[in-house]
Order: structure tokens, then C-alpha cells, then sequence
């Protein structure tokens, strides 16, 4: 047995193993969705917890949700987490910052049995590091299934490197059928990348769970508190706060900065501290799990983010939902994030980041800053997942209306949309593939490919039985603590 | 009483599965492959010999020919000896334990017991295996140590592969016979 | 909600923020989608006598090579004595030591607190151990066949032409190998040269070509643009005439190599600069202006 699926333990009896028919699936107006990335937990980040949480919340809404990602060490084989998500952890060669190597092809054998088993009918791939993302989405449209592509980060035009990425990810785009990006910025963004159409791009932000970050006014500090959250790499402006600690320092003596993150930046966080002899006053917290993230925040007064470039900044609708005043550079998508009166903006500079912190400390002295309780409230209503669920399904709707290029015009497509030289080379590949995939369908034809047992889904197995929550996804550490 | 099934294997080759019901407490599942085709074995052969031929028109050396011969001989025993299963067998009675019984082409017949203190239960997995997710019947043993704890997953029906209809097939009769040990526990 | 609540009016105006349900599709594409598009703004202007005049750094380097190659020619044919050469040589040497110090009225020494005592020791130093060592570099290459020895030669002097220090501010940019290729090419070339003083005047004369040249010219450019022209000008002229008294197509194809890279490329360059399309938006990294070093040290 190459890869055992859950381990063996932590297995009860299965319960649930009634073949489904799948006509069943397809009448009501429910998907079933297959999120491919290579980044999910254990890994942590913003992608892995939007897929976490938009899976969570597809399931909640009667939808059949699977998530199929590369082994992350010994995580190999199927695992479930909470409400019956099934996670599919392939054993592919990862090659680079957890990203798989692509050859366009070894994937498919794989991906193609668990759509087919799965009965999955749209794929929807996250984040543009991803190779197998893209990977799946080409197979996808091989085999006729609808895709949707959600983007989670923005890119330059100026380096060698980006006009590379932009290339392929025109190839990879320019038959997908609906790309999602998080702010509107970021729809620009690919949009130019990718030479896309802007219909087909929607925008959906990102959402935080308003009740993992509540305020708790009681944990401050006595004195003025700046928090910083984030990791300590030059992309998030590290280098910025180099300045800006010893300034205000020097300015406000009863002001304190505790910064949690981890980065090869951390140096010069700790010579700036050694240099100043601040050892009293700035905390080094390292590296923090994302559940002690709001305990870190709620000390502090001030929220301070100095990013370089943003697709949609998190932490600072996290910050603020814990109601702390946030202070932020004016870069990529963070000035639609929050409202004016609740973010400071200002340019990516030290100058500029102080004025600004200054006007905040300002206002904290003269108390003119509404309570945090106030900014909680304010702040729960604008992204909830469940509305990004809800708007997701609008997209899946629409995509399941829409019909998949047939491969003559998928190929013309790919000619006369990704140039000459490119576009040839992957109708070339495209070819290939379709080629290698009638291969497969002769070698194992879908109908001898037994159907999955669905967890999850309008049939789902699990979500009606076994009210004392099976402990399945025990090993799942990032749950949702409601 | 006893009947039979025609089940595939997750190629789409054909399975037989033969269920023997002794009593309530002791049942027998019998899953058989097709026996060595004499047309696959033909082509096996003159395959290596073709290349065999092939190969001494090069360098002309009649040693070729003779380790050809050898070769499939030899392969032939080793195959039907080693790895061609035409039979697995699942035996499972009640206060006794499990037994599994593969027998080799070649009516060698290799058998295991798992007495049924040390089982925990009989479940359906999930696994990824060479470019395929199959589902496969096993026997979870416990743990002496931890009395939740697991020690150890034994695959049934390992050299069959039968795909999921059968497994269920016998994951039932399993599951019954388990719950009527549960219901009158014995002392094992 | 903090903002004023959503209105269903058709008036509505779409805004650009994420925190508001807005009364429009998600996919809705408005008319102020791109307006903060920006193209080239960081495209520089070129002006062509500029670019030109720029482009005089690569034709010294390739006179230079050019040069060396000859005066070594004529050292091999034994068309020139070793100690004419060497005359020559230590005198334009030392009136290019006086020039160095004239040109910025003895600033860079004083900047770098380098006295003459130290200057008039490290020359010593190198002649003597070059003089020393010259028999040593004649045998040096004996056991090696004289074809690898042009070969490596000619690729040491490509070498050194392409990583020579322009002003370029790129990776490949590296003065210490550009002047050790050198320095290799001129010890291969020295070896096969008919003595040992032969060979010791020919290093010698590379590093004269090679590292003091150079540092020159820099200094020229910087101080006195015009007389810069005219000595890259002049040098030009040198190197084609002495390649001419060898090889006339030599000599054609190198004149149009030297023209093709001033007058062309710089033509080219020009051009090109129109087709340029930089796209800049909201989406780009932010760049750090300060220096932040200070904060630091």
C-alpha cells in the first residue's frame, strides 16, 4: 500500500459507505467543488485559511467541498478536518517554497481519478505561486470542467522574473472561466497580467472571523502600546520600522512596541533595539500561532502595518476588529480595506509613518478614539466568510451556466490570445495532454473508477449522522472554535 | 448456505466472491481471481523469445537462447510460486478471530490469524495508490499499550483489489458479526 | 455600518472600497476601473550626442585591447626593440602620473591619504618582481601548445571587455576579474615572446594598458569632458593606424565595429526607447527612499 489514507487511527467504523448515485448531485442547484492548491495546512498563511474557511463555509451552505493538495511531510494520503472537509495530500515533489514541480503532465493520472471519483464539477484553483493550482486548472479544461482561479497576490511589471510569471499565467487564464481576486486593486492587477477580459473578474474580498478577534480593553497596557503583526521580510517593510522605532522612542518616553513575526529581517529589529538600548520597551515576540494572534493584539493601543505591497491586508481588518487604531502604508489594495475613520494612511516612508503614528498617539491622549468595543462593531459587519461564501456560490452559478471551450476552440484560443510563439507551444501541450488523457480513459475507463463516499454535499453521510462529532480531523489544529 | 458474486477489480478485471455462511457467528468470504490465462502466458513467452531470437541474430551466441528458456522457466515457478494469488480468504468467526488465507497459483497457501481480543474493528480506507485512490477493507488491531490507541492496520484482500461494492459486501456481514460479539461479550 | 447606509439608487456612484455592500455585481467593471494606470514614468530621455559621448568608454577599452594586441605583433616579429618600448612606455607613465594629480589639483590623494613615498614603493616593488620573475613566466607556458595559448588569450581579452566596469550598475560588472583576465591574457602572450625581457616588458606594459589607463581616463572624463574626446579621438586613431600596418581588413572591420557602437547603437537605443511600455499602478512595491543605514550605525 503505497500512501495509507488517515493513518488507521482515530478511525471509527466508517458509517457512511452507501454508494451515492450521481444524478443525485446535479439537480439542485448545489456544486461540487474541488479547491487545488499547494498551499494548505499544515502550512499557514492567508491562502491556507481562505481555503479553510470558504470550504467550511460552501459545506455549510449544502455544497460538496474537496481540497486537493501536495504531502506535506508524513500528511500523506486523504485526511478529513472538521464538518467532513476532505483533504486529498498527493504525493507530488515539492520544489520550491512549498510550491510543486510542474511538468504539466504527471499530474494528471492522479487529479483526473479524483475528479472522476469525486464527481467534482467545478475546479477552483488558489493563489498564482501555485504550480499545481495551475496544473489542475489545465487538466480541468482537458476534461471539460468548468474552472474558476482566485488570486491572491499582486505582481509587478518591471523584473524579468514577473514578465515570466505573466506569461504563464496568460496561458493559464485565458480559457478559464471566471478568475476571482480579493480588491479591486488586485482585479487591475491581473487583469493586466493576464490580458484578461474584466467581466470575468470578480472581486471578493477576503474575511476574518470577527469573533476569534474580539476586544478586550481589561489586557492593555498602562502605557501607549504599538503592536505589529506580520513577518519580518523586507516585502513587509521591516526595514521601515528600523527608523520609525527609534524616533518615536526617542520622541514619546512611555511609549512601547511589541512585534510578533518571524523573518530573516528579525537582525536588524534586535540591533535596533541593542543600538538604542531598548530592551524594556520594544518585545520581540517571534514567531506566533495564528490562535495567539489576538492576544498579542488586544495589548496594544496602535496597530502599526508598513507592507510594501498588499493584496488585501488581513491582519489590519484583524487589528481593527480587536478595535485597535490602525496606522497602515497607502500601498496596492489596503486603502479599500477599511473606512478613513478607522485607518491612518500614509506614504511607505519613515517620515510619513510617523506623522502618522503621532496623529494617532494624539488622539489616544486627548481620547478622542472611539472605544474598541465601538470599532468591534463596526468592523464584524464588513467580511464574514459567510458572505464570501454566498458571493463565491454567485460566481460557481454562473460559471455552472457558462459552457467549457471545446478543444478546436480552446486551441484557437490559446493561439491567438497567448502569441505566437507561447500560445503555439501550449496548444502543442494541450494537445498532449488531451492525447494523454484518452490514453487514460482506455487504460481505466470511468466507469470501472468507483464514485467517493461524500462527507459532505446534499447526500453528505456526515452532516445529518453522528451528532458527537466524529474526532476525525483531530489533528487539525486550525478548527474553527465557535 | 452459500452464494456467489461477480464483482471487478479496480482494473475492471473479473472478481468472484463466494460467501459460505456457517452459522451466525461464523462466516467465510471467498474472493477469487481468474486463473493464468494460457493466452497471456503464450505472449509472455514468445515475447521473451522473440527478443531472445532477436538479440543472438545480433551476437549470435546460442547462450542466449538457452538463458531465454531458463529465464522464462524460472520466471514462470517464481510467478505462479510468489506472486500470482488465485484466492483470498476471509474467515471471520466470532469468538475465535479472523483469519486470512491467500492461496498462490502454484496451491502454496499462506495464512494469518488475528484472534479476536486484538481486533478493534473492521473499517473501509481510503488510500492513494501508484496513480489511483482506492478503497480497501482492513482490520484495525489494538493497541496493548493505549486501549484507544491502534497498533497496527492489516489490509484484506490486498492481491484482489476489489473495488468498493464488494468491500461493502463484506464490511456488513463484518460489522454484523462484530455487533453481535459486542452484544454478548465473550472472554478472550 | 460605519458609512452611510447603501442606497438602491440607479444614482449610485460605484466606489472603490471593499467594506461597503455595493448595489452592483461583483464582476462590474466601472469607468474609473484603471485610472491609476500610469506608463513609463521612470523612462529615461536619451539624447543622442549624450548617449554618444557615453558610448567613448567601450571604444577606449576595445582601442585599448586593440593596441596591446598590435604593440604585442610587433614585439613578436622583432619589429620593435623591448627597450624603445619600455623608454616609452615609463616616460607616458609618469607624465600620466603628473596628469592624475593636475587634473583635480591633488583632491582624490588628499581624499585618500595616499602619500608619493607609497605610490614610488608599490611600483618598485611590481617591477622588481616582475623583472625577477620574468624568466620563470618565459618558461612558464612552454609545455602548453601555442594555439591553446591564443585561444585562452583572445577569450581572457573578451572576458576582460565584458567584465569591465562601464558605469553600468548590473551584476556582471566585476573591475577585479576584467583586470586579472587581462593581466592572464598579457602573461600568455608574454611567453611566447622571444626573452625574458621581452615578456617582462610586455606585463609591464599591460598593466600601464590595462589598470593605470583606465584610471585616467576616469579621471579625465570627470574633469575635462572635452579633452576626453579628443584623447579617445586621438587614441581611436592610434590603434586603427597600427592595425592597419599589420592587416587592412583588420583595420576596415574594426573601424566599423568602433562606428557601429558609437553612431548605431546609440541610433538604436534611441529608437528602441519609444517602443517602451512600463506599466506602473497601485499594484507595485513600494520602494524604501531613505537610507535607513543611519539608524544603525
Amino acid at each position: 500500500m503505497a500512501y495509507q489514507g488517515g493513518g488507521g487511527h482515530d478511525h471509527g467504523p466508517s458509517p457512511a459507505l452507501y454508494p451515492v448515485s450521481p444524478e443525485s448531485l446535479f439537480t439542485c442547484r448545489t456544486h461540487n467543488i474541488c479547491m487545488v492548491s499547494d498551499f494548505f495546512y499544515p502550512n499557514m498563511g492567508g491562502v491556507e485559511s481562505h481555503i479553510y474557511q470558504l470550504s467550511q463555509c460552501l459545506i455549510e451552505r449544502g455544497h460538496k467541498v474537496i481540497i486537493v493538495t501536495h504531502a506535506y511531510g508524513n500528511r500523506k494520503g486523504i485526511r478529513y478536518l472538521t464538518k467532513g472537509l476532505k483533504v486529498y495530500y498527493l504525493p507530488l515533489k515539492v520544489m520550491y517554497n512549498q510550491s510543486t514541480a510542474t511538468t504539466l503532465f504527471h499530474s494528471l493520472p492522479l487529479l483526473r481519478y479524483i475528479f472522476v471519483r469525486e464527481r467534482v464539477t467545478i475546479i477552483h484553483s488558489h493563489s498564482s505561486f501555485s504550480a499545481m493550482a495551475h496544473d489542475a486548472l489545465f487538466h480541468a479544461k482537458t476534461m471539460g470542467l468548468r474552472t474558476v482561479f482566485t488570486d491572491h497576490s499582486l505582481f509587478g511589471f518591471a523584473d524579468v522574473s514577473s514578465v515570466l510569471t505573466n506569461k504563464l499565467l496568460t496561458v493559464s487564464l485565458c480559457d478559464t472561466n471566471h478568475i476571482i481576486c480579493v480588491s479591486y486593486t488586485s482585479k487591475e492587477n491581473t487583469v493586466l497580467r493576464a490580458a484578461l477580459n474584466p467581466e470575468i473578474v470578480s472581486v471578493i474580498p477576503n474575511a476574518v472571523d470577527p469573533t476569534d478577534f474580539t476586544p478586550d480593553p481589561f489586557r492593555r497596557h498602562g502605557s501607549m502600546t504599538i503592536v505589529i503583526v506580520s513577518r519580518l521580510v523586507y516585502r513587509k517593510g521591516t526595514d521601515l520600522l528600523s527608523g520609525i522605532i527609534p524616533k518615536l522612542c526617542r520622541k514619546y518616553q512611555d511609549l512601547n512596541f511589541i512585534i510578533g513575526g518571524e523573518g530573516p529581517k528579525r537582525i536588524i529589529l534586535e540591533e535596533v533595539r541593542e543600538r538604542y538600548q531598548l530592551h524594556d520597551r520594544v518585545r520581540l515576540l517571534g514567531a506566533l500561532e495564528h490562535k495567539d494572534v489576538r492576544n498579542v493584539l488586544v495589548q496594544g493601543h496602535i496597530f502599526l502595518n508598513t507592507s510594501l505591497t498588499e493584496a488585501f491586508c488581513m491582519a489590519i481588518v484583524e487589528a481593527a476588529s480587536c478595535g485597535l487604531q490602525v496606522v497602515s502604508t497607502r500601498v496596492g489594495g489596503i486603502p479599500e480595506v477599511l473606512p478613513e475613520n478607522l485607518i491612518i494612511l500614509c506614504e511607505p516612508s519613515v517620515k510619513s509613518l510617523c506623522e502618522g503614528l503621532e496623529k494617532a498617539i494624539s488622539q489616544l491622549k486627548s481620547g478622542t478614539l472611539p472605544a474598541p468595543e465601538k470599532i468591534h462593531n463596526i468592523v464584524k459587519t464588513f467580511y464574514t466568510w459567510r458572505n464570501v461564501a454566498e458571493r463565491t456560490e454567485k460566481v460557481y452559478n454562473r460559471v455552472a451556466g457558462e459552457t467549457v471551450l471545446p478543444m478546436d476552440k480552446r486551441l484557437e484560443r490559446l493561439m491567438s490570445h497567448c502569441g505566437p510563439v507561447t500560445g503555439c507551444i501550449f496548444a502543442l501541450l494541450a494537445v498532449f495532454n488531451f492525447l494523454f488523457l484518452t490514453f487514460l480513459r482506455w487504460m481505466i475507463p470511468d466507469s470501472i473508477i468507483d464514485v467517493a463516499v461524500d462527507a459532505t454535499g446534499p447526500k453528505g453521510a456526515w452532516t445529518n449522522q453522528y451528532p458527537y462529532g466524529r474526532k476525525r480531523g483531530g489533528d487539525n489544529e486550525t478548527s474553527k472554535t465557535r | 448456505m452459500e452464494d456467489e458474486l461477480s464483482f471487478s477489480d479496480i482494473y475492471g478485471g473479473r472478481l468472484a466472491l463466494q460467501r459460505r455462511y456457517y452459522s451466525p457467528s461464523c462466516r467465510e468470504f471467498c474472493l477469487s481471481c481468474p486463473r493464468l490465462s494460457l493466452r497471456s502466458l503464450t505472449a509472455v513467452t514468445c515475447t521473451v523469445w522473440l527478443a531472445a531470437y532477436g538479440l543472438f541474430t545480433l551476437c549470435e551466441n546460442s547462450m542466449i537462447l538457452s538463458a531465454a528458456i531458463f529465464i522464462t522457466l524460472l520466471g514462470l515457478l517464481g510467478y505462479l510460486h510468489f506472486v500470482k494469488i488465485d484466492q483470498e480468504t476471509l474467515l471471520i468467526i466470532d469468538s475465535l478471530g479472523i483469519q486470512m488465507t491467500s492461496s498462490y497459483a502454484s496451491g502454496k497457501e499462506s495464512t494469518t490469524f488475528i484472534e479476536m481480543g486484538k481486533v478493534k474493528d473492521v473499517i473501509i480506507n481510503e488510500a492513494i495508490y501508484m496513480q489511483k485512490v482506492i478503497y480497501y477493507l482492513c482490520i484495525l488491531l489494538n493497541d496493548p499499550v493505549e486501549p484507544h490507541g491502534i497498533s497496527q492496520v492489516v489490509p484484506v484482500f490486498q492481491s484482489a483489489k476489489p473495488r468498493l461494492d464488494c468491500l461493502i459486501e463484506v464490511y456488513r456481514s463484518c460489522q454484523e458479526i462484530l455487533a453481535h460479539r459486542k452484544a454478548t461479550p465473550t472472554s478472550s | 455600518m460605519c458609512a452611510q447606509p447603501v442606497t438602491d439608487t440607479p444614482e449610485t456612484r460605484w466606489q472603490k472600497v471593499l467594506y461597503e455592500r455595493q448595489p452592483f455585481p461583483d464582476n462590474y467593471v466601472d469607468q474609473r476601473f484603471l485610472e491609476e494606470l500610469r506608463k513609463n514614468i521612470h523612462a529615461r530621455k536619451y539624447q543622442y550626442w549624450a548617449v554618444v559621448f557615453e558610448s567613448s568608454v567601450v571604444i577606449q577599452q576595445l582601442c585599448s585591447v586593440c593596441v596591446f594586441g598590435v604593440i604585442w605583433w610587433y614585439m613578436d616579429q622583432g619589429l620593435l626593440a623591448p627597450h624603445w618600448l619600455f623608454g616609452t612606455g615609463l616616460a607616458l607613465s609618469l607624465i600620466g602620473y603628473v596628469l592624475f594629480d593636475l587634473l583635480d589639483g591633488g583632491e582624490g590623494r588628499r581624499k585618500s591619504g595616499r602619500t608619493r613615498w607609497a605610490d614610488l614603493k608599490s611600483a618598485l616593488v611590481f617591477i622588481t618582481f616582475t623583472y625577477g620573475f620574468s624568466p620563470v613566466l618565459k618558461t612558464l607556458t612552454e609545455s602548453v601548445s601555442t594555439d591553446t595559448i591564443y585561444a585562452m588569450s583572445v577569450f581572457m581579452l573578451l572576458g576582460h571587455l565584458i567584465f569591465f566596469d562601464y558605469g553600468a550598475n548590473a551584476a556582471i560588472v566585476s573591475s577585479a576579474l576584467s583586470l586579472n583576465m587581462a593581466i592572464f591574457a598579457s602573461v600568455c602572450l608574454a611567453s611566447r615572446l622571444p626573452r625574458s625581457l621581452h615578456a617582462f616588458i610586455m606585463v609591464t606594459f599591460a598593466i600601464q594598458m590595462f589598470a593605470l589607463w583606465p584610471m585616467l581616463q576616469k579621471k579625465l572624463k570627470a574633469c575635462t569632458p572635452r579633452s576626453y574626446v579628443g584623447v579617445t579621438l586621438l587614441f581611436a586613431c592610434s590603434a586603427l593606424g597600427g592595425l592597419l600596418s599589420i592587416s587592412v581588413v583588420g583595420a576596415t572591420l574594426f573601424a566599423l565595429l568602433l562606428v557601429s557602437i558609437s553612431c548605431l547603437c546609440p541610433f538604436y537605443l534611441i529608437r528602441l526607447q519609444l517602443l517602451k511600455e512600463n506599466i506602473h499602478g497601485p499594484w507595485d512595491e513600494a520602494e524604501i527612499k531613505e537610507d535607513l543605514s543611519r539608524f544603525l550605525s
